[in-house]
C-alpha cells in the first residue's frame, strides 16, 4: 500500500509535468494553429539555459534560494525571448499555410534547437537537478513520505492551468486570444490585433515549456534528445484534451503520468512509458473522435 | 512500351552508369558514404510515395529501415540464412509493420498521422531496438554481425566488396525508381493523387479509400525497408543508433526539403543525408586562413538541415528539386518560343 501510494506521488508529479508541457501545445494550437513538435525542444534549451546560469557561472555571496531565483528567472526570459523570435522570424510569415505545413515547418525548429543545444552542451547526459524546494523536507500523510519537490510541481501545474483559464476568460487580453482562436478574420474585424496575440501565445507557450523543463530536472537523467522527445507524452496529454479544453489537457496529463509510472512496479524498463503514450494517443484518436479534431483557427 | 517508358528506362541507365562510376577508387569510408546514400534514398523515395503521392504525412520511415536491417540481420547471422532470404525476410517485416501503421491511417490524416508516427518512431527507437524482451529480434545489446555474406555467389560483404553491394543496392534503386515514376501514371498513382488532393472527393468518385492508404503504406514500408535490409551487409553490424527518432525526423525534413513530390529528390536527398554529416566530420575541421579556428561536427548538419527546412518552406516550398525543375521547365519554354504556362501538373 505505501508502495502504491509513492508510486501514485511520483505519477502525479510526472503527470504535472506533462500537463504543463501539453498547457503550451494546446495554447498555441488553439490561437495560432500550429501543432507545435518543437514543443519539448524549446522547453529543453531554456532548460539548459536555467542549468548553465545554475552551474556554469560564479555565485559568490549570494543566498542559495537568489541562486536558484536567478537561474529560473534567466531560462524564462530566454523561453519568452525565444518564443518571440520564432514567431516574428517563422510563423508570423506562415499564417496561411495549411496546418500540415506548419507542423512540419516546426520539425524544422526541433531540429534546429536539437543539435544547437547539443553543439553548446554536447551528448552528455546531466544530473543536476535545480531544486525548488529544499530536498530534504519531507511530510507525511497517513505514513507515506511526501517529498516537497513533488508537491511544488503538482501545485505549479495546477496554478498555472487554473491562472491561464483565469487569464483567457478574466481579462480583455484573454478575450482576443478566445477571439482569435475562434476566427482570427473576424477578430482582427473587431479590432484585435492578430499579430499581438499570436506573439503573446507563442511568449506564454514557451514559457509554459521551460517551467515544465525546469521542474522536472530533479527527477531524471537529462540530455538534450530526452527533454526534446517529451514531446510524444505531451501531446498524448494535450490530445485527451482534444487540443482545445485546458481542464481536460490537464487531467490528461495527470492521467498519463499515473498510466506511465504504475507499470514501473513490477516491468523495469525505459521504453515501456513510450509505449503506453503511443497507445493513450491511439485510444484518444481512434475512439474519442471519429471525425477528427475539433476546428481551429486556420 | 510506349516511348515514354522507353525514355525513362534510358534515363536511368544512365543514372546508374554515372552513380556507379562515382566511388570508384575513393577510399573505403567515402564508398561507405556513397552506400548508405543509396539506403538513405530508399528511405526518402519511400516519402516520395507516401507523402509527394498519397499525401500522407510519417514521421517513421527511418523505422520500417530499421525493422528491415533487424530482420535481415536476425535472418542471416541469427538464423544462418541466405543475405538473399534475409532480404526477403527484411522486406516483409517492413510491409507487415507498414500496413499495422497504415491501420490507425485510415481514421487519421494530416497532423493527428504525424503525431501517430512519430509515437511509433519512438516506441521503436526506444522499446522494441533496445528492450531485453525483443533480443530474439534485435540480437541484444551487440546487434547482429554480419561479416560474410553472398547474393546469387557473388562475395558482398562490408569489408572487401563494398562497392558490389553499393552497385547491386544501385541498380534496384534505379529499377525502383523508374517503377515509381510510372506508378505516378497508373491507374493506382492517379487513386493516389485524389487520395492527396481530397479524400472526401476520392471516396465519392469510387477509390476504395482503405485499400489503397493500406497499398501506400505498404508500398511504402517496403521500399524504406528495401533500403534498411542492405545496411547490415554494408556495415557489418546493426545497431538502433542509425533508426533511431531522428533518423525518421532528418529523413521526413530532407524529403520536403529536396521536393518530397519528386523522385529525382529522394537520389538528391540520400546523397545529401549520407556524405554532407561524413564530409563535415572529416574536413570540418582546421585553420582558416591561419587564423580562425572551426570546428564543424555532426550536429551542423542537423542544425543546417532544420534552418534549411523553414527557410524552404517559407520561400520555395515545392522544395529544391521542385524549384530546379520548374526553373527548366521555364527555361526550356523561353528555348522554344511558347508561350509562358503558370503550373505544370507533376
Amino acid at each position: 500500500m505505501t508502495q502504491f501510494a509513492a508510486y501514485t506521488i511520483i505519477g502525479l508529479s510526472l503527470g504535472g509535468i506533462f500537463a504543463l508541457a501539453a498547457l503550451g501545445i494546446v495554447l498555441i494550437y488553439r490561437v495560432t494553429g500550429v501543432l507545435n513538435f518543437a514543443h519539448g525542444a524549446m522547453g529543453m534549451f531554456s532548460t539548459f539555459v536555467a542549468w548553465q546560469v545554475f552551474y556554469g557561472t560564479p555565485h559568490t555571496g549570494m543566498a542559495p534560494w537568489m541562486v536558484t531565483a536567478e537561474a529560473i528567472g534567466a531560462g524564462l526570459l530566454f523561453a519568452v525571448v525565444l518564443g518571440l523570435v520564432l514567431e516574428l522570424a517563422v510563423f508570423r510569415w506562415v499564417r496561411n499555410r495549411p496546418q500540415i505545413t506548419k507542423a512540419v515547418i516546426t520539425i524544422g525548429v526541433l531540429l534546429a534547437l536539437q543539435s544547437a543545444a547539443s553543439l553548446i552542451w554536447k551528448n552528455n547526459q546531466y544530473h543536476l537537478p535545480i531544486y525548488l524546494a529544499p530536498q530534504t523536507s519531507t511530510f507525511k500523510i497517513a505514513d507515506v513520505p511526501i517529498g516537497a519537490n513533488y508537491v511544488v510541481i503538482v501545485i505549479v501545474a495546477l496554478g498555472l492551468a487554473f491562472g491561464l483559464a483565469a487569464f483567457l476568460r478574466g481579462t480583455a487580453f484573454g478575450r482576443a486570444m478566445r477571439a482569435v482562436s475562434d476566427d482570427p478574420t473576424a477578430a482582427s474585424l473587431w479590432g484585435v490585433r492578430v499579430d499581438m496575440v499570436g506573439a503573446v501565445s507563442w511568449m506564454l507557450g514557451s514559457l509554459i515549456a521551460a517551467v515544465a523543463g525546469i521542474l522536472i530536472t530533479p527527477f531524471i537523467n537529462f540530455d538534450t534528445t530526452s527533454l526534446t522527445l517529451l514531446i510524444v507524452d505531451s501531446l498524448a496529454a494535450a490530445l485527451i484534451g482534444g487540443l482545445v479544453s485546458l481542464p481536460m489537457t490537464v487531467l490528461g496529463g495527470f492521467l498519463l503520468g499515473l498510466l506511465e509510472t504504475y507499470p514501473t512496479m513490477w516491468i523495469q524498463s525505459l521504453g515501456l512509458p513510450r509505449l503506453i503514450a503511443l497507445l493513450v494517443i491511439l485510444a484518444v484518436l481512434i475512439l474519442r473522435s471519429p471525425r477528427g479534431l475539433p476546428a481551429v483557427a486556420k | 512500351m510506349m516511348p515514354g517508358h522507353i525514355v525513362r528506362f534510358a534515363i536511368a541507365i544512365v543514372a546508374f552508369a554515372i552513380l556507379a562510376r562515382l566511388p570508384v577508387g575513393l577510399d573505403p569510408a567515402f564508398q561507405f558514404d556513397a552506400a548508405l546514400a543509396v539506403i538513405w534514398g530508399f528511405g526518402i523515395l519511400s516519402l516520395v510515395l507516401l507523402t509527394g503521392y498519397a499525401g500522407q504525412v510519417s514521421l517513421c520511415q527511418a523505422t520500417f529501415a530499421g525493422v528491415a536491417a533487424y530482420g535481415a540481420g536476425m535472418t542471416v547471422a541469427g538464423m544462418h540464412g541466405g543475405y538473399l532470404l534475409g532480404i526477403i525476410i527484411g522486406v516483409l517485416a517492413a510491409t507487415v509493420l507498414g500496413v499495422i501503421v497504415g491501420l490507425p491511417a485510415l481514421r487519421l490524416h494530416g497532423i493527428t498521422l504525424a503525431i501517430v508516427t512519430l509515437g511509433i518512431a519512438l516506441v521503436f527507437d526506444k522499446y522494441v531496438f533496445q528492450d531485453h524482451i525483443f533480443d530474439w529480434f534485435t540480437g541484444g545489446t551487440g546487434g547482429w554481425q554480419v561479416t560474410q555474406a553472398s547474393l546469387f555467389g557473388i562475395p558482398v560483404d562490408s569489408s572487401k566488396h563494398l562497392l558490389t553491394a553499393y552497385d547491386v543496392m544501385l541498380a534496384l534503386f534505379c529499377m525502383v525508381a523508374v517503377l515509381m515514376v510510372n506508378l505516378h501514371q497508373s491507374g493506382a498513382g492517379r487513386r493516389f493523387r485524389a487520395i492527396r488532393d481530397s479524400e472526401l472527393a476520392a471516396s465519392t468518385m469510387g477509390v476504395n479509400l482503405a485499400r489503397y492508404k493500406l497499398l501506400a503504406f505498404a508500398l511504402s514500408a517496403s521500399i524504406a525497408g528495401m533500403g534498411g535490409s542492405f545496411y547490415p551487409l554494408i556495415a557489418g553490424s546493426v545497431s538502433p543508433q542509425p533508426f533511431w527518432v531522428f533518423t525518421s525526423l532528418q529523413l521526413a525534413a530532407i524529403g520536403v526539403l529536396m521536393g518530397v513530390r519528386y523522385v529525382p529528390a529522394a537520389a538528391l536527398g540520400g546523397l545529401f543525408m549520407a556524405v554532407v554529416p561524413d564530409v563535415l566530420t572529416r574536413y570540418g575541421h582546421g585553420t582558416f586562413m591561419n587564423r580562425f579556428n572551426y570546428d564543424i561536427s555532426y550536429d551542423w548538419f542537423q542544425l543546417a538541415v532544420g534552418v534549411l527546412l523553414v527557410l524552404q518552406l517559407i520561400l520555395l516550398p515545392d522544395g529544391v528539386w521542385g524549384d530546379i525543375r520548374a526553373k527548366a521547365l521555364r527555361a526550356w519554354d523561353v528555348v522554344r518560343m511558347k508561350p509562358r504556362e503558370e503550373v505544370r501538373p507533376a
